[in-house]
Parts: C-alpha cells; sequence; structure tokens
C-alpha cells in the first residue's frame, strides 16, 4: 500500500474536518477522493503531504510514518494544488530550476530532469516565457512538470482541472495516464468532474468529515445508482404503465425517461411488456447518481 | 551541504522574485530619493543657518562649498540611516507574498526545513535591501560631490560598513514583524507606520539635541539612535576637519565639539558621552537580540507551536 490510513481525526476548533477515516491507496492505482467543498478533502491532503499536523490516528505514506520521516514522504509525493503556486514573474525554466533545487536536482542531474520533462510535456517552446503570460492550460502543464520533476511515486492532484477547457482537460489526462502504465505512477486525485472519477480504480466519498461509501466505480454504480431507460415510442403508454406502478418519469423533446432501481428491473418489465421496448435505450446510472445518492448533494452544486 | 545548496537556491529565487517586479524595485528605490528631494527643498536651509551660526559662535565663516557639503552629508547620513530600516520593511514583499498566493505551501510539501526557508528570507532581504541603499547611496553622493565633495574612501567605506549593520539590524525587525503578516494590506500598514514614524523616534529627521532632555533620554533607549550616530560621524568627521582648520587653534576642539553636539555626531545617554565603539556595540548588541528572537521564532514555527497559517490553496 503507498498509502494506509486508519482512524485519521483533525479539527479546526469546534468544526471535526476530519472525522476518524480509514482507507488504503494500493500502489499504482487511480484513486479518486470525492466530496462536496469543505468535505474534508484538502484537509486529509495537507495532513498527508505535512503541511498540516493531525490530531488523532496512522498515516502511512511509501511505507513511511507522517510523524517520524515526514522528510522521505516529502521526496516521494508530487503535488498539483487547485491554483498554481508558481512564481509568475518567473519563467517556466526558473520555476523548474528553482524547485527541483528543494529536491537536491541541480547542475547536471537537473539538466536531465528538465531535458526529460520539457520533451514530456512539450515545453520547448515556452521555458523562456514569465509564467504570467502563458494561458490557463499552459500554466496547468508547468504545475504538473514541477509536480513531477523529482520523479515522485505518489501525485496528489487537487481538483486539477477545474477550469480548464476540455481540450487542455484530455490533454493533461494524457500526460498522467502516460506515467501511469510507464513509470507506474500512484495517483491520488480529487475532482469535481465525474467522467474523472469514472475511470479510478478505487473511488472514496467523503462528507462532513466521514468515508460514507467507497468501492470500485463499478461497484459504487451497482450499489447505489439507478437505471434509466429511455422510450422513443410509446412514450404515453411507458408514461401511463410505470406511473401506475410508482416510478418517477421525465419527458423530453425526444424521449421519455423511467429510473428504475437497477438492471433486474429493466429485464423484469422487459419481460411484462415487451411491446413497449422496440425503440428505447438502457443506461447505467453514472457517478454522479452515486455521489447524489450518498450523500444527498449535487457535487458541481458544492 | 545539501541543506546550503537548497538555501542559496531559495534566495536567489527570492532576490529574482523581487527584482522582476520594477514597480516593487522602483517604489522601494523611490521613497528615500523623495525624502533626499523633500530634505534639499525645503530643510537645507535652516541646517545651513544651524551651521553657519555656530561658526559665527566661533567667529569665522564656513566656505559655501564645505557648508553646502556638510549639509549635504549630514542629510544623507539621515536618509541612509532611516533607509536601511525602511527599505527592508518594504522589500521583505515576497516573504508576505508567498503566504498570499500560498506559495508557502509548495514549499512546505517539498524536503526543505522551515529554518532554511525563514533563513531564505532573511538573506535575500538583506541583499535587495543593500542594493537598494547603495543605488541612494550612489545618487545621494553625485548630489554631494556636485556641491561640494569632502569625504574620503576610508569614510565611505566606513558608510558602507554603517550601512551594513543598519541594514542587519533592519531586515531582523522587518523578518520578526512581518512574519506575523499575511496580506498585502498588513505589509502597506506596517512599512507606512514604520516610514513615518522611524525618522523621528531616531533622531534622523531633527536633531536630538533640539529635543527636550526627557524625550532624548528616552530615545536613547532606541538601538536606532546609535545608528544614526554612527552614520552622522563618517559623514560629518571630514567637514568638520576643514572647518576648524579655518577657527584658532586653541578654539577648534570646542567648535568640533559644538558641531557634533548639534548635529548628533555626539550622542548622550543620561548625561554621558557614548563614544563610536559603544555605538556599534548597542547597534550590534540590539542585532544579537533580535538575532535569537528570530531564530526563536523560526523554531516554534518549524515545530508548529505558533502556526502561522497560509491562505488554503
Amino acid at each position: 500500500m503507498i498509502i494506509d490510513i486508519e482512524n485519521l481525526e483533525k479539527s479546526f476548533k469546534e468544526v471535526k474536518a476530519v472525522d476518524n477515516i480509514s482507507f488504503k491507496v494500493k500502489e499504482g492505482e487511480l484513486f479518486s477522493f470525492l466530496g462536496v467543498n469543505g468535505a474534508g478533502k484538502s484537509t486529509t491532503i495537507n495532513i498527508i503531504s505535512g503541511i498540516l499536523n493531525k490530531d488523532n490516528g496512522k498515516i502511512s505514506v511509501c511505507g513511511y510514518d507522517t510523524d517520524s520521516h515526514i522528510h522521505k514522504i516529502k521526496r516521494n509525493i508530487g503535488i498539483v494544488f487547485q491554483n498554481s503556486v508558481l512564481d509568475k514573474k518567473l519563467t517556466v525554466l526558473d520555476n523548474l530550476k528553482y524547485r527541483a533545487a528543494l529536491y537536491g536536482i541541480t547542475g547536471s542531474a537537473f539538466k536531465s530532469a528538465l531535458d526529460e520533462t520539457v520533451e514530456m510535456f512539450d515545453l520547448k517552446e515556452i521555458l523562456k516565457r514569465p509564467l504570467h503570460k502563458l494561458s490557463g492550460g499552459q500554466k496547468r502543464r508547468i504545475d504538473i512538470a514541477r509536480a513531477l520533476i523529482h520523479k515522485p511515486r505518489l501525485l496528489i492532484l487537487d481538483e486539477p482541472t477545474t477550469g480548464l477547457d476540455p481540450k487542455t482537460r484530455i490533454n493533461m489526462w494524457n500526460i498522467v495516464e502516460k506515467l501511469r502504465k510507464e513509470n507506474g505512477l500512484t495517483v491520488f486525485l480529487t475532482t469535481h468532474y465525474m467522467e474523472e472519477a469514472s475511470e479510478s480504480d478505487y473511488v472514496v466519498i467523503i462528507d462532513s468529515g466521514k468515508i460514507v461509501a467507497e468501492g470500485s466505480p463499478h461497484n459504487l454504480k451497482n450499489k447505489f445508482a439507478s437505471d434509466f431507460i429511455k422510450f422513443y415510442n410509446h412514450r404515453e403508454a411507458a408514461q401511463k404503465y410505470f406511473s401506475t406502478q410508482g416510478y418517477r418519469f421525465k419527458n423530453e423533446r425526444d424521449f421519455t425517461e423511467i429510473e428504475l432501481s437497477g438492471t433486474e428491473e429493466v429485464s423484469k418489465f422487459f419481460k411484462e411488456k415487451p411491446e413497449l421496448f422496440d425503440d428505447f435505450e438502457v443506461l447505467k446510472g453514472n457517478m454522479d447518481n452515486v455521489f447524489l445518492k450518498v450523500t444527498g448533494k449535487d457535487l458541481h452544486g458544492g | 551541504m545539501k541543506e546550503c545548496k537548497k538555501l542559496v537556491s531559495l534566495v536567489k529565487r527570492n532576490t529574482k522574485c523581487y527584482f522582476k517586479d520594477k514597480v516593487m524595485f522602483f517604489m522601494s528605490l523611490i521613497t528615500p530619493l523623495i525624502l533626499l528631494v523633500l530634505f534639499v527643498t525645503f530643510l537645507k536651509n535652516i541646517y545651513t543657518g544651524s551651521f553657519t551660526q555656530i561658526a559665527t559662535e566661533f567667529g569665522v565663516a564656513i566656505e559655501p562649498r564645505v557648508l553646502e557639503g556638510i549639509t549635504g552629508a549630514w542629510l544623507m547620513s539621515s536618509i541612509l540611516s532611516v533607509s536601511s530600516v525602511t527599505v527592508a520593511f518594504c522589500s521583505n514583499v515576497i516573504m508576505v507574498e508567498d503566504k498570499m498566493n500560498a506559495n508557502i505551501n509548495d514549499f512546505s510539501v517539498s524536503p526543505i526545513k522551515n529554518t532554511t526557508l525563514s533563513v531564505s528570507y532573511f538573506i535575500s532581504n538583506f541583499f535587495v535591501t543593500f542594493i537598494v541603499i547603495m543605488c541612494v547611496m550612489l545618487i545621494g553622493h553625485i548630489y554631494i560631490a556636485a556641491v561640494g565633495w569632502y569625504l574620503s574612501v576610508g569614510d565611505v567605506f566606513l558608510i558602507i560598513v554603517d550601512c551594513v549593520c543598519g541594514i542587519l539590524f533592519g531586515t531582523l525587525l522587518a523578518g520578526i514583524i512581518e512574519s506575523f503578516i499575511k496580506t498585502q494590506g498588513g505589509i502597506s500598514a506596517v512599512s507606512t507606520l514604520v516610514s513615518s514614524m522611524y525618522g523621528f523616534i531616531c533622531g534622523a529627521y531633527m536633531p536630538l539635541s533640539q529635543f527636550s532632555e526627557g524625550l532624548r533620554n528616552v530615545l536613547g533607549f532606541l538601538p536606532g539612535t546609535y545608528g544614526v550616530g554612527i552614520m552622522r560621524n563618517h559623514y560629518m568627521n571630514a567637514y568638520v576637519d576643514e572647518i576648524i582648520k579655518t577657527v584658532d587653534p586653541s578654539k577648534a576642539d570646542a567648535m568640533a565639539k559644538a558641531i557634533k553636539d548639534g548635529f548628533d555626531a555626539n550622542l548622550y545617554f543620561c548625561g554621558n558621552q557614548v563614544s563610536l565603539g559603544a555605538m556599534y556595540g548597542i547597534l550590534l548588541g540590539a542585532c544579537a537580540v533580535l538575532f535569537a528572537v528570530y531564530v526563536l521564532l523560526v523554531f516554534l514555527k518549524d515545530k508548529k507551536i505558533l502556526a502561522i497559517k497560509s491562505k488554503k490553496c
């Protein structure tokens, strides 16, 4: 296990930000940590990375205890924060040089690390440009490059794609995926985008400092999300039939959507009323539904 | 050794961040220069008159170039001794900006000691303040050279040493006070307060000899006062020597004492004259005390006893 957290607790005065949570992250996996703003995600990340002290509990990162070996842990982790924490007045090169030096990477070691980074992130054109003159997407690339310049085993991404355009978001994920495949990098992700969480190996959902659900996206969807049938024909008949059975429905321009509890119910109605099913679509619930079900909150609404 | 390399890199980074912001550098530089212009425009004649009055009492006239030169030198000693402290407060902005922009979190997740980071802010602020003060000194010396230059290379060297002592004092004081500040508004407020008050309480804007005895004794407890005294000595000695050449040798010492007493090159604490060595001792002793407080603060922060939180990322 690259992260092993047991009974972690952290309070700020009366507010219990993290309330006795335990979870593990396997080496090489993409792990998603989901929750609305103020749920305790950033507090947990700050404790893992040594910015904050915990009140209680035991944390092991990369095989080291945070209480006794925080500096060894820091050498093995890279963090991309929600907002860029690099020096906007300095060039990309200066930012990378001064941050690499914090890990003891200087001289020829830096040159070699820089060459690799420039190639991986395609930075050649912007290397000598000050950060404040770059686009949002370019800045995000530099944030990730900075987090990876010392070749960490664990990359923590704290809402890394918030505010990015779709193309930049895809580019960023392509880089992260490449690193996972080629270097076995473990990624600890917090995000508001459920399609990103859907790609994870394991998901933990936290609400008011407590873990409310965890598992693989597939298992969580099976356990918590509804299935939906879209009827494109026989819309009125389907609506009448399902409403008498007590199901919720939604009329859209081209289809009527019925929410069912799961795949078994879909099979049951397919057998009972096959005449309704001549132009239809079955959709499995997504992570948004899971999140809404377990927390009662809309992730995008905060 | 590795920690030393990290320290050097952080100092370079802090200094570069400061000088990349041209407005910040310009504002630090312009404040002492405005002070110089204001002094020359509004106060020069008052001090020229005071020097002339002392000379008249001894029955001599001061040669115009010496008179203009000593007035300019006295004004420069005021500006440099005040600016060594006030510029240090204004230039420490990188430390506050790092907290404000949450850049400090990036350092917190890196394998560097808090001590290294704190020391890097102190060293880079010292460098930046030194560069600004040297620029001000250069401009001030061009002015003195234009009106009447009598300083020797040795005098200029000692003035630079005095600047270094003053900057050390100012940088440590700024490092301690501003370590509690987290906003741009906070640093602006502190800088404004220090800029407006420090010149008066250390006797730089007005000679202490013009204050009441009680106030003089109170100000005698402040180490900054002696920083000004040291600078006054090294700026004025060459001119005083030039002036007393014109007076009857039997009155030379008395005249030199009168000028130095009237313009704070001689300082008195509870009626006793403080020697130049003692002035250095007090200033450097104060630096040692401030250094101990700075180290204690860094230690407490390192142990997270005194948490100075930055803006959340």
